[in-house]
């Protein structure tokens, strides 16, 4: 039954597809209102195909798709050197170089700084072989670091407020950049007893992240925001899983605060990286629109300890509640997700990109998994003081929570 | 209008992959009609223009009371089957005279028992329809006399419940994810396995809790009646359980989209609000409504206490709410009403009035306050 209704669904896609390229005018790319250089992208093109007979009814309906948007562009990205997001860059860039667009990765700070051998920084080799360039420098001044050639897109991974950001806006301005993207954040949205935030919802005015949105969208005719949570992903330059990996594979119990029923996001960052993509093949869909930069299922903080359990192939995981004031803990450094829910839905994405989530936690916690264990990081010897400490405030042998 | 009608021919049976091309003139003219409208805009355009021979299984105590009334000023000819305990129609606060009075003159009744298989199926072959609304279908030995009895059906639109999904740490529910074959809803799946199986034109609807006026269900009203005795709202657990609500009035609107809908062939579809909302949240949801202070929310581990077969709280005590984004996107619906705006709707028309469906009874809320009390 399911069958029959999945291949329903993608027959009604061929069928409308089809149907409206053959009203317009005959098929076939040569014969269209697409110049001729479009058969000199024959990656770009078949990737798009792909994509368009993926993507739910909604996405053609919400826009006609400009062929012309399948021209080449040329992409700065600005890289934060350090934290969760910096491996953002590293998946776009990869995708971006895929689909035949020119990529140039500024990163902050110096090439020779120790920052440089974490990942993604330390695999900056595949950007390069395939035909990306990375340089080192300062925000401020983006010129100096990336020359004079012109550029269609510039997408900022580094600014956290205006004081970081303005400098590269106002240079991608002069410059003439049609296109400014933004990593923002989800972390942005004011608490809410009605889950999920959605574009739209009201945000905390005095983050940084909002005066940078709301200057971009001064500035530019065409701007996107893009307010991700957490992401897994090889490369990652922040542990996420391997955070629960590392008390799984000893044996250890794992501490979480509160009732564990809190809901999180997270996502792979393939899907983040898809998301930047098309807005970059389909900058009039995403112009002016802020985009949740998630996948499109919450996952609850005990349901994580249990999927990376699973991944671990370990029957059932020590998951400790606890109260981080009554154990004399700051969450924030005991835990590496909020002590909250904390959840965000990608609709404007799927609405006006024609985006779709791929993100399968269990299915993407075994690949991480697999890299984990191939790393030797689970042989390391490793101190537990806080997670200590809260067991012993808790006192009792903790209970077996079976996956 | 022909390719409507090629259409229409197309659908009386699942149709092998090619037949789905000639759906796609209309899919595609319905898309752009669709597109034309603002987003929530209070003009539905449904996509079948004819009218329709509908009986209704139900449609005297809730949804379909709303429902009933849309599909009569859609045009269509209404039936409403039951066992004729509730008045067939009743004048909704709301609603004018000259409209109930409309209403009331239009809608037919054809008294019966559905458990009665036999008499199902003899009076509805007498009758024929060409569409059926189960609205209160629970197994699907009750929905075999219907389809045995209608082989000319065109399209039979099914009530379930969003309670047969499997519980899961991933949410939210999507109508691809796995149902629950032990749930306590499992009829509901059987009834929907049951209409695959025959080769019905079927489209199952899947509600998670449904609120509005003439709810039955006391789950506004259970807040409501500790709002108006100024008693303080015991919550299971830490109170962030997330659940979700979903107007009785946006649910009918969506059982009427369907109708006649190619992209509702043989689909499930998950019908709410657009927001969740933790139980903490509704409580005070429910006193924005009533103009009620903001609540003392009291909260206890249920395992502390035996209540017997009393119910000490209207939901589960987990989290449950599910994706409408295929709704939203296939179907061009979306709910109207957001969570204060709806429980106002439901309190202005109901509680709010004097009427309700369960007295209150406060056992339970104090045997919790009394042990609470007791260990300060």
């Amino acid at each position: 039954m399911a069958l029959c209704a999945a291949a329903a669904s993608t027959a009604t896609a061929f069928a409308s597809s089809s149907l409206s390229a053959s009203t317009a005018r005959p098929r076939g790319p040569s014969s269209t209102s697409l110049p001729s250089f479009v058969g000199a992208f024959p990656r770009a093109v078949a990737a798009r195909r792909r994509r368009r007979a993926a993507a739910p009814a909604a996405a053609r309906r919400a826009g006609v798709t400009v062929r012309a948007e399948a021209k080449k562009k040329s992409v700065v990205i600005v890289s934060t050197n350090s934290g969760g997001h910096a491996v953002i860059g590293f998946y776009f860039a990869k995708e971006l170089l895929g689909a035949g667009h020119a990529v140039t990765v500024l990163t902050v700070g110096d090439e020779g700084s120790d920052k440089m051998k974490k990942p993604p920084f330390s695999r900056f080799s595949e950007l390069t072989s395939a035909g990306g360039k990375t340089v080192w420098g300062d925000p401020a001044d983006v010129g100096a670091a990336v020359g004079g050639a012109a550029f269609d897109v510039v997408l900022d991974n580094n600014g956290k407020d205006l004081d970081a950001v303005k400098p590269v806006a106002d240079w991608a301005k002069t410059a003439g950049v049609g296109q400014f993207l933004f990593i923002s954040s989800a972390g942005i949205y004011k608490p809410t007893e009605e889950p999920p935030h959605v574009e739209g919802d009201a945000v905390k005015e005095s983050a940084g992240h909002v005066g940078v949105e709301k200057y971009i969208a001064e500035q530019f005719g065409s701007w996107a925001s893009f307010r991700p949570q957490y992401m897994i992903g090889s490369g990652n330059n922040k542990d996420c899983e391997e955070w629960f990996f590392d008390r799984i594979v000893r044996n250890r119990p794992v501490p979480i605060p509160g009732n564990g029923m809190q809901l999180t996001n997270i996502a792979h960052v393939r899907d983040l990286s898809r998301m930047l993509s098309l807005a970059v093949e389909k900058p009039g869909a995403a112009s002016g629109k802020v985009f949740n930069c998630v996948s499109d299922r919450a996952v609850t903080l005990s349901g994580m300890a249990k999927l990376c359990a699973a991944a671990a192939g370990v029957a059932a995981v020590d998951i400790v509640l606890y109260d981080p004031a009554a154990a004399g803990v700051d969450a924030k450094k005991a835990f590496p997700f909020r002590n909250m829910h904390f959840y965000a839905e990608p609709r404007a994405a799927k609405e006006a990109l024609g985006w779709t989530s791929s993100t399968n936690l269990p299915e993407d916690l075994k690949e991480r998994y697999a890299e984990y264990a191939a790393s030797g990081r689970g042989e390391k010897a490793m101190t537990f003081d806080l997670d200590d400490k809260i067991l012993a405030s808790v006192g009792k042998a903790p209970a077996s929570v079976a996956v | 209008m022909a390719a409507t009608a090629s259409l229409k021919s197309s659908l009386l049976l699942p149709s092998p992959i090619s037949d789905f091309s000639g759906a796609a003139v209309s899919i595609s003219a319905q898309k752009r009609r669709s597109s034309w409208q603002p987003r929530g805009a209070r003009v539905q355009v449904s996509a079948a223009a004819d009218s329709k021979n509908i009986l209704v299984m139900g449609g005297t105590r809730f949804i379909g009371v709303f429902l009933s009334r849309i599909l009569v000023k859609e045009g269509h000819q209404v039936t409403l089957f039951t066992r004729g305990k509730a008045p067939i129609t009743q004048q909704l606060p709301g609603e004018s005279d000259a409209e109930h009075a409309e209403f009331s003159s239009k809608v037919q009744h054809l008294k019966g028992d559905r458990q009665d298989f036999e008499f199902v199926k003899s009076s509805l072959a007498a009758r024929g329809y060409d569409v059926v609304y189960d609205i209160n279908g629970r197994e699907a030995v009750e929905v075999e006399p219907i389809i045995d009895a209608l082989p000319n059906l065109e399209q039979y639109i099914y009530c379930s419940s969003a309670g047969v999904y499997l519980k899961s740490d991933i949410l939210p529910h999507c109508e691809v994810d796995a149902v629950d074959p032990k749930s306590r809803h499992k009829g509901k799946l059987e009834t929907e396995k049951l209409l695959t199986s025959r080769g019905v034109n079927w489209t199952s609807i899947r509600p998670v809790y449904i609120y509005g006026p003439l709810n039955y269900n006391p789950v506004e009203e259970w807040f409501f009646h500790r709002l108006k005795a100024g008693r303080p709202i015991p919550i299971p657990g830490a109170g962030n359980q997330i659940t979700q609500l979903g107007h009785v009035k946006d649910l009918a609107r969506a059982f009427n989209l369907v109708l006649g809908n190619p992209k509702a062939s043989q689909q499930i579809f998950n019908i709410s609000g657009a927001k969740y909302v933790t139980f903490d949240g509704l409580a005070r949801a429910c006193a924005k409504a009533g103009g009620f202070p903001e609540p003392e929310l009291v909260h206890y581990n249920p395992k502390d206490f035996d209540f017997g077969k009393k119910k000490a709280f209207p939901f589960r005590d987990q989290h449950f709410f599910a994706s409408v984004e295929k709704a939203i996107s296939e179907l061009g619906w979306t709910p109207e009403f957001d969570l204060v705006e709806g429980l106002t709707d439901s309190y202005n028309l109901d509680f709010g009035r004097g009427t309700f469906r369960k007295a209150a009874d406060f056992t339970t809320d104090d045997m919790i306050l009394d042990k609470k009390l007791a260990t300060v």
